[in-house]
């Protein structure tokens, strides 16, 4: 998030009257009705299917064919019963590790003069670039009952697989996101207030608890909210490492596909956007009083550290870089070895992959990838254009529209589009399209909100003295708009790209067998046990991803933007 | 900026191509839940066979593709499906989602193996096995087991692995051998009053994990992570020759077994390369090639792979198709009531 929100309401004004301006008239609420359609089929509507599988018998939406048996049927079943408090269970002590680590972490970024900073932000970022299945293979590489470190290092029986399992993947997983929260908020709250505090001869602890903590809390329950939010919904570890203990997310895809039952998972999915809307809405809700607290005057200089605590906090650091390197490192060594851990000779077999997919499905894939990163960063631009700088008509329906898909989880969407495109005519089921279509849905959200923070640094008089010079709506944004965002442009380029490349849940039940899809191989080739090959997989999506950011920096420079590395991302 | 925008367009105009590519060859949509590494093998075979058809198959759990099929009900995607369990075929055909086909060659398929009306045809027969882990067996001092009953020995406790029968076909052949086996009157009560439940409860004492696939108990097995895993037969021997410590245990009580057929869908879009494709699954070459991996195939006079036990060799349990193919949903119901923590 940007941090300088320069509000302006500047109001525009369309003394000329020439022919452009006629196109004008209809461009704005063409694009506005565009982007509200677009949002409402394929957003709401597969929702509503969901709904109406739920509540309604059959599916089929009346008076008398209201139902809640398939609640009743879920609540006093008790393994299914079991699955949301598992879930609860899963987030809310995840939500509680990753906030504790990543609130210190972060500390050390913002408030301290340790070195190696650069180091630490981009470590801290790496599980984006991965799917959210990494973690649950490395960990059961290095601590399951044969693991690396359990079994052979230790030789102790342990069995990871359950809660622990699924917390340690988790927490892991979610780093990366509660990190930018944190990190921004707490390099943007004035830090001579600490200082103060201190020279009036506040104890250190003190000062933590009085003054730091408070004045992060907004940054901490934003945070909070939205690791449980990743938490709750996270399909790929969950199924990897939960072994017996099931969860909402897998609770869905179990009865689906094994029971047949898309009553009852339609059912689940409308127990797990519960929670997972509660969180959305508390961050939501919490992240506009945050920036209220960002002052003006916040001052960037960090007093210098005392040794004592720059050692600690460095050590700390590297602990935690550390632990995200393993992850990454076992998962590559794991698909180069021939047998872990029995035998350590390097092999290139795992990446022969033995599944109908193969090189094929990494190919879709990042074709898949590269449409959804031109077409959902073009789209949110434009969006977040019409919407920011002209104010159309209904501005906070389609705000509220467009910042919605971050609540759903990618599973619940997945199977909202089974049961709401599945018919003859949507020419468009079972092609790459509708792929295509539910990554940049799903994804809208952090889009438009970062083309949003960016256009507001673009000067306004800018666009008034295009305008004025006679420029149309189309000419601004192509020549002025388009060309002064290109750095966020291929930002968001490159978030789309990342997000589709990797991500599992919102597509598990759209892959075909004319589209294969690289992060769901990973899954497959897991399920029937090629857990080296499913790590060589992971680590070919690792490459191609580092390859694109590698390429965004160049273009950054290029075009004589800053690069901004992963954490402007999010 | 004009650059930056052609290439943008270019790069979708190209995509967009790609994506509708129409080639000369006549597509067909395969779904199959026969094993990946199988079914790679087998499709390599099947291009040079059939040049002039463009194959696309995707590979699904037994589970997973009956799930499709659900969903797909009312637009169906594929046009054949190639290697699913008879079990959960025969409770689609009332549902007449399945298209009757006699593919070239039928009449050499014994009876045994194919709906009389050419529903569906049999190609495989594939059985449960245990596959221990001998490296594991030793460094814990643990006696091989030799079958079912053995497993219910403390000493194993939680050191086994078996496949959830409801996502995978090989879990599900393993509990209804056991549930016809142990009860010679399974016919006459209803499901949840079956003896073998008080069976499967004293086993699920030692049992470390219910994992979502048939083949994945073996692999983690092999991989050390249990002592022995509850899966079939021919994942055995791919491990083996990996260079894995694992052994090939057929539980001496009966192996559990099921059927993998094939058949046409209803209102199949490519319904004449469907055809094609069927014809050559149940030919004598694509037979030689199953014949690599499953115990048995269906084309009489061909001999399963080398290094498995012949098929006339083992002493399989006594399978009752219809009966289980009727009762599935509630013996995993039952099931999932019992074991799912």
């Amino acid at each position: 998030m940007n941090t300088a929100l320069k509000e302006y309401t500047a109001s525009i004004d369309y003394g000329i009257s020439s022919a452009r301006t006629e196109i004008d008239r209809f461009i704005i609420p063409a694009v506005t009705i565009f982007i509200a359609l677009l949002l409402f089929f394929f957003m709401l509507f597969p929702m509503w299917s969901i709904l109406q599988l739920s509540f309604f018998k059959g599916g089929q939406f009346g008076i008398s064919n209201f139902t809640l048996a398939n609640f009743h049927k879920y609540f006093t079943t008790s393994y299914t019963l079991k699955a949301l408090w598992h879930s609860l269970y899963i987030s809310t002590v995840t939500t509680i590790i990753v906030i504790v680590i990543v609130f210190f972490f972060a500390y050390a970024m913002a408030r301290t003069t340790i070195s190696g900073k650069t180091f630490f932000r981009n470590i801290i970022m790496m599980p984006l670039i991965a799917p959210s299945i990494v973690q649950a293979l490395a960990l059961i590489y290095l601590f399951g009952r044969n693991g690396l470190i359990t079994a052979h290092l230790l030789k102790i029986d342990w069995n990871i697989y359950g809660s622990v399992g699924i917390i340690f993947s988790e927490v892991l997983y979610c780093l990366p996101h509660a990190f930018v929260i944190l990190y921004t908020t707490l390099s943007a709250v004035d830090i001579r207030l600490d200082e103060a505090a201190e020279s009036l001869g506040a104890t250190p602890f003190k000062v933590f608890t009085r003054i730091t903590l408070p004045s992060a809390k907004y940054g901490i329950f934003s945070a909070a909210a939205l690791t449980f939010n990743l938490t709750i919904t996270d399909f790929g570890n969950p199924v990897v490492i939960g072994g017996n203990y099931n969860v909402l997310a897998t609770e869905i895809y179990a009865q689906v596909t094994n029971l047949y039952r898309f009553d009852l998972g339609a059912t689940i999915s409308i127990i797990l956007l519960v929670p997972s809307l509660m969180a959305f809405m508390l961050n939501y809700y919490v992240s506009r009083k945050t920036f209220s607290m960002i002052s003006g005057a916040a001052k960037p200089v960090i007093p210098p550290s005392r040794p004592l605590q720059k050692v600690s906090y460095t050590l700390y650091c590297y602990l935690v870089a550390f632990s995200i390197i393993v992850i990454f490192a076992t998962v590559i060594i794991g698909s180069f070895v021939k047998i872990w851990p029995y035998d350590w000779s390097l092999t290139l077999d795992h990446y022969n992959f033995p599944s109908i997919g193969g090189y094929s499905a990494i190919y879709t894939s990042v074709w898949v990838s590269l449409i959804v990163g031109i077409c959902g960063s073009f789209i949110t631009l434009v969006a977040g254009y019409v919407m920011e700088t002209r104010k159309p008509f209904f501005k906070q329906f389609i705000y509220l529209l467009s910042v919605m898909p971050a609540a759903i989880p990618g599973l619940v969407m997945g199977l909202g589009y089974i049961l709401a495109f599945n018919k003859p005519y949507y020419f468009f089921y079972g092609t790459p399209w509708i792929i295509v279509i539910n990554i940049i849905i799903c994804n809208f959200t952090l889009g438009i909100l970062s083309s949003i923070s960016n256009l507001r640094n673009i000067d306004p008089s800018v666009e008034e003295a295009a305008i004025s010079l006679g420029g149309d709506t189309i000419r601004t944004f192509f020549r002025i708009i388009f060309p002064l965002s290109r750095v966020a442009f291929f930002q968001n380029f490159v978030y789309f790209f990342m997000r589709s490349m990797t991500t599992i849940s919102a597509v598990i039940f759209l892959v075909s067998a004319t589209v294969h899809l690289a992060a769901i191989e990973i899954i497959m080739l897991d399920n029937d046990g090629w857990t080296a090959s499913a790590n060589a997989m992971c680590t070919c999506i690792i490459v191609i991803v580092l390859i694109m950011l590698g390429v965004l920096q160049i273009v950054a420079k290029k075009t004589g933007g800053r690069p901004e590395g992963l954490a402007a991302e999010i | 900026m004009k650059k930056a925008g052609l290439l943008a367009l270019c790069v979708l105009l190209v995509s967009l191509c790609l994506a509708g590519t129409v080639s000369a060859k006549d597509k067909v949509i395969i779904y199959t839940s026969l094993e990946n590494e199988e079914v790679v093998d087998y499709l390599k075979l099947a291009k040079q066979d059939l040049p002039d058809l463009d194959i696309q198959a995707i590979r699904l759990s037994t589970g997973e593709l009956g799930a499709r099929m659900m969903a797909e009900k009312d637009n169906p995607q594929a046009d054949c499906i190639w290697g699913w369990a008879v079990t959960n075929m025969a409770g689609f055909i009332p549902k007449g989602m399945l298209a009757p086909y006699k593919p070239k060659g039928w009449d050499k398929i014994p009876a045994e193996f194919k709906e009389s009306e050419g529903y569906w045809t049999a190609i495989d027969l594939y059985a449960a096995a245990l596959v221990p882990n001998t490296k594991v067996l030793e460094a814990k001092n643990l006696p091989m087991p030799s079958g079912w009953n053995d497993l219910l020995n403390p000493v194993y406790k939680d050191m086994l692995i078996m496949p959830n029968p409801a996502s995978s076909g090989t879990g599900f052949l393993q509990i209804a051998s056991l549930l016809v086996m142990l009860d010679p009157d399974y016919k006459s009560k209803p499901v949840e009053a079956n003896k073998a439940w008080d069976f499967l409860k004293e086993l699920d004492k030692n049992m470390g994990q219910y994992i979502k696939s048939g083949s994945k108990p073996a692999k983690l097995t092999a991989a050390g992570e249990y002592a022995v895993g509850c899966s079939f037969a021919f994942v055995y021997s791919s491990l083996k020759k990996k260079g894995f410590p694992v052994a090939l245990v057929l539980p001496k009580e009966g192996a559990g077994y099921e059927l993998e057929a094939n058949a046409l869908l209803k209102g199949a879009k490519n319904e004449a390369a469907a055809k094609k494709f069927l014809d050559w699954a149940i030919s004598k070459r694509a037979m030689e090639s199953y014949a690599k991996f499953k115990l048995g195939v269906t084309y009489p006079g061909i001999q399963g792979p080398k290094d498995l036990p012949a098929l006339n060799t083992i002493k399989l349990a006594p399978m009752d198709f219809p009966w289980q193919s009727e009762n599935r949903e509630k013996i995993l119901e039952t099931w999932q009531k019992l074991f799912l923590k």
